[in-house]
């Protein structure tokens, strides 16, 4: 990325890991479980995240100094409702399928933590530039979980990746059955129990 | 009529349990159930906001933006539910206002109580999703009350029992990196895994 | 601090502007969705007739609506079973060759939460199934959902909804699997696990929609159609 100053990339990189939204910052876990069983539909879900969170973010960067102050949280919300029905419409009218699966999922973005978090933390007090890097870089953050998650769900649940099937027919002509399990909730909720453990051992964070 | 509101309610309270079948209202769940009178609280809350919010979010979607809906003002072939999302929120935005004034008019003790917790309401996914689930699941005005209150319950049951077990975990020994959030990740788990048991009951 | 007016001025210009910008956007894509509701609708009856015969295989929107057209006749009948250009229920004939090569009819009902929409479709010879699918429902993904896969599906291919009497019966979704021994077993599907209620709901709405359409079975059995 060599197009962008060291401090920039930070703010797209750092909620990758270091300061990820969902295992750190405890955003936006909501919608992040529940389109999670399959990967198709993880990855559309984070396609769809990026495209609200960045732009709400820019949006709201832009006219930031307009603002008044005392009716921000409800135009922060207006924008993003707006962005969200945006990207439900697109979807219903490309990818019909995968925003049948989402079904309300999609419209739970509104009430996406991140979203708003992001919205009041960073885009009140930066320039459109900065803060749609930002919005980028944690909308991928939330992606990289979602998408993780996703995986172990779906080659531990479905026995698939993709929808494609990767475990070999000759497991389970040996007797090797899907975990069930992981198809059903609880299975979300342990896999990304294990992530935040692995992730908070790796960057040695503690919660206060 | 009154067994299938009966059945309607232990669905939602029970069956799939709006946070740990849906993983709806997760943010509020994790930030708050470190205290049991706090979950109570909030818990509470969520119910009343729940039972008022998707009954008024059925009327709005059934009077304006349906298509169709508008008839009743000459323009049948009108299709507005694109702007349901928007409706909603501010729908359910107004109402948690509203909520909090005439509670601090005929109620200041309770006021006292949720006070606090009101405005986090507002951006709680459980109450938009409720709205949402009536829209797509076509239920009645009658359905979407019981169903708002039974999610609610369920909620308020969920929270309530995972700040109680938080409660006991304080004297535990768990590993550094598994402490807080991650730990309550393999304990909510575990605590859907309980509720599944419920699955298969028919009333 | 800024004055009320300006506050005023400043809410409806957003909304005004957003407003503008959503019925754009609505009301360009619209259009596309209707196409893509239509789409799914027909996609899923030839997909309970069996077509394309690979599974795994996906049609592009433009061999739908031509295997749609080439293949399908869409007759109305009554209550009696007697083609009714006049009668409510409809029938989507698939045709080979110049003769009917099965029957898919629309089936719905409630499941766990949601209203569930299919397409059931029987042989030509009245009595044996050819195919499901289930194209809208608001069930839990991963649950009740997974009625839509082709692994639920593809268990009601040659089921009965005849039994020896000769008397229409509909096809039972069992908790857990089939057992083969049972004499009802041509009757029967496996369940979907964690899913029972869904399937309850199933079971319930195809043995309605098969007796409603029994009396068109029976004469297509008897060879008057």
């Amino acid at each position: 990325m060599g197009f962008l100053s060291k401090k920039s990339q930070q703010v797209l990189t750092d909620p990758l890991i270091s300061n990820n939204p969902i295992a750190i910052q405890i955003l936006g876990i909501c919608s992040a479980l529940a389109v999670t069983v399959k990967m198709d539909t993880a990855v559309v879900m984070t396609l769809a995240v990026m495209f609200v969170l960045s732009l709400s973010n820019t949006v709201i960067a832009a006219i930031r100094k307009l603002i008044p102050n005392r009716v921000r949280i409800i135009v922060q919300l207006t924008i993003i409702a707006s962005l969200v029905i945006i990207a439900d419409q697109l979807l219903r009218a490309y990818m019909y399928d995968i925003s049948k699966q989402l079904s309300v999922f999609v419209g739970l973005i509104i009430t996406n933590c991140i979203v708003m978090g992001r919205a009041e933390a960073f885009a009140m007090q930066n320039p459109p530039g900065k803060a749609f890097l930002d919005g980028l870089g944690n909308a991928m953050g939330y992606g990289l979980i979602l998408i993780t998650v996703s995986f172990f769900r779906e080659v531990f649940g479905s026995g698939s990746v993709f929808g494609f099937q990767v475990i070999p027919q000759a497991w389970y002509n040996a007797g090797y059955s899907n975990a069930g399990l992981f198809v059903l909730s609880p299975g979300a909720f342990i896999i990304l129990g294990l992530f935040i453990w692995a992730q908070r051992s790796l960057t040695k964070f503690e919660e206060a | 009529m009154l067994e299938h509101y009966l059945s309607l309610v232990t669905k939602a309270i029970f069956i799939e349990n709006i946070l740990l079948a849906y993983f709806l209202g997760m943010c509020s769940f994790l930030a708050i159930s470190k205290k049991v009178e706090t979950s109570i609280g909030l818990g509470i809350a969520v119910v009343f906001v729940l039972t008022i919010t998707a009954p008024a979010n059925w009327l709005i979607h059934h009077f304006f933006l349906e298509e169709g809906a508008l008839s009743w003002a000459g323009l049948p072939d009108v299709d507005l539910s694109y702007l349901n999302f928007i409706a909603f929120i501010a729908v359910i935005a107004a109402m948690v206002q509203l909520v909090e004034m005439i509670l601090d008019r005929f109620s200041p003790a309770l006021h006292q109580s949720l006070g606090i917790f009101l405005p986090l309401i507002a951006v709680n996914c459980a109450i938009l999703g409720g709205s949402l689930f009536l829209v797509e699941r076509q239920y009645t005005f009658g359905e979407s009350t019981v169903f708002g209150f039974g999610s609610g319950m369920g909620w308020f049951l969920a929270i309530t029992s995972m700040a109680a077990i938080r409660h006991k975990l304080r004297y535990s020994d768990v590993p550094v990196g598994l402490r807080g959030l991650g730990i309550t990740m393999l304990l909510t788990g575990l605590l859907s895994m309980a509720f599944m048991a419920f699955s298969g009951i028919d009333l | 601090m800024r004055s009320n007016l300006y506050v005023l001025g400043f809410m409806s210009s957003v909304t005004i502007i957003l407003g503008i910008l959503l019925s754009l956007a609505a009301t360009s894509l619209k259009e596309k969705q209707d196409l893509n509701i239509q789409l799914d609708i027909k996609k899923n009856i030839l997909r309970s007739l069996g077509i394309p015969k690979d599974r795994s295989q996906k049609l592009s929107p433009d061999e739908v609506h031509t295997l749609f057209d080439e293949k399908i006749k869409t007759i109305r009948i009554n209550e009696q079973g007697e083609e009714d250009p006049q009668g409510k229920l409809t029938v989507y004939v698939k045709m080979e060759n110049g003769k009917p090569d099965g029957y898919a009819i629309p089936v719905s009902g409630k499941g766990l939460w949601s209203t569930i929409y299919g397409y059931l479709a029987i042989e030509p010879d009245g009595e044996t199934v050819k195919g499901i699918t289930f194209y809208k429902h608001g069930e839990t993904p991963g649950l009740g959902g997974e009625i839509e896969k082709d692994w639920f599906t593809s268990n009601f291919v040659g089921k009965q909804i005849v039994d020896k009497n000769g008397k229409t019966v509909g096809i039972h979704i069992v908790k857990g699997k089939v057992n083969p021994n049972d004499k009802d077993a041509a009757h029967k599907v496996d369940g979907i696990s964690g899913a029972t209620m869904t399937g309850k709901g199933v079971t319930r709405f195809l043995e309605k929609d098969i007796l409603m359409y029994a009396p068109f079975f029976q004469r297509i059995r008897a060879g008057v159609n």
